[in-house]
């Protein structure tokens, strides 16, 4: 447990130094990537949590998934689908759906 | 805690993505928020530019004109003549005022406007200056003519029909030491300014710029006199 919160520390250093920011168009786009990492997280956490954690699915789901999210939205935008609020509400319902998920294990414990 | 056992350094490594992203759209919002209206700056400033150019460029014409048209007749009483006009440039020994709203609040109950800048303030001290005997005044970059109106446009002020917001910065040509004089005396212009807080500082200068009038003349009711009728 202590590995990944390092991890996370060393992440926020690392981006609050650089000096990489993203363009305005882009933000869009970066910003459900993020949500879609975050979703993926928060899954592995409750796979964790029912003991069904898989590494490799872990690491392939948070890129495909980010990716694959960012992909869609600028698709939507191009062909005029505003598919950003359809990625944001999936996205944030599975988050809080992971998050019950994980605090009833916590509960049972 | 969790029980976490395999693959420990690929979910940290993961971790480490996860919080870099944060970070960077944490930056990008705050980026956004402070500059909101991004593509308006840019117009704006387009716009800005390419009305100052045409304005230069009209400018120019209108000088080029001038010379053209008085080229035969330069004696020294034309050149008097548009000094007094205001037409050209003047520099010399002066004063520069500057004047800016009171930073007091108003007390409740009391009318705000007390503590703000008017027409009439500016005019006070325009009017002192030229008691004063100065040669030349100008406000904020415009060069105050026969006809030339001071007054208040909402919270600004016009002055040859341009709108300037405090702080308002009069210079005046002249012996600067009467025109100091002129406005610091006890119970003038100055000091009833500043029983408002209004903020008023004066600075003699051994040279002073007033620009020219950037205006033209035009009459249209009014015609010369000929001699003799």
């Amino acid at each position: 447990m202590l590995l990944p919160i390092l991890g996370l520390v060393v992440g926020l250093i690392i981006g609050s130094l650089s000096p990489i920011s993203i363009p305005q168009e882009y933000a869009k786009l970066f910003s459900v990537a993020l949500l879609a990492a975050l979703d993926t997280v928060f899954g592995g956490l409750r796979a964790n949590a029912e003991e069904k954690f898989d590494t490799t699915v872990f690491i392939t789901g948070f890129f495909t998934n980010a990716l694959l999210a960012a992909l869609l939205v600028y698709i939507g935008d191009r062909l005029g689908i505003d598919l950003y609020y359809v990625a944001m509400l999936a996205f944030g319902l599975r988050i809080f759906q992971n998050l019950a998920i994980i605090r009833r294990y916590f509960l049972k414990k | 805690m969790l029980p976490i056992k395999q693959g420990q350094a690929a979910i940290a490594l993961v971790c480490i993505v996860l919080g870099f992203m944060l970070a960077v759209q944490f930056r990008t919002t705050q980026d956004i928020k402070s500059t909101v209206p991004f593509q308006r700056i840019e117009d704006i400033s387009q716009r800005l530019a390419q009305t100052e150019k045409e304005r230069d460029s009209l400018l120019e014409e209108v000088q080029s004109l001038r010379k053209s048209s008085n080229k035969e007749v330069l004696s020294k009483e034309i050149e008097n003549v548009k000094m007094g006009a205001g037409v050209t440039p003047l520099k010399g020994p002066g004063i520069v005022v500057t004047i800016d709203d009171s930073k007091r609040q108003s007390k409740t109950g009391e009318n705000p406007n007390l503590y703000l800048i008017h027409d009439d303030d500016i005019l006070k001290v325009i009017n002192e200056l030229w008691a004063a005997s100065a040669e030349a005044v100008s406000i904020n970059e415009q060069r105050l003519i026969a006809s030339s109106e001071i007054r208040c446009a909402g919270p600004t002020l016009s002055v040859n029909n341009t709108r300037y917001s405090p702080p308002y910065e009069i210079t005046a040509i002249g012996d600067p030491k009467n025109l100091e004089n002129a406005l610091k005396m006890r119970g003038g212009v100055v000091e009833t300014l500043q029983f408002w807080g209004i903020q008023v500082s004066i600075k003699k200068l051994d040279e002073v710029n007033v620009p020219g009038y950037k205006g033209t003349f035009r009459f249209e009711y009014a015609h010369p006199v000929k001699e003799g009728e």
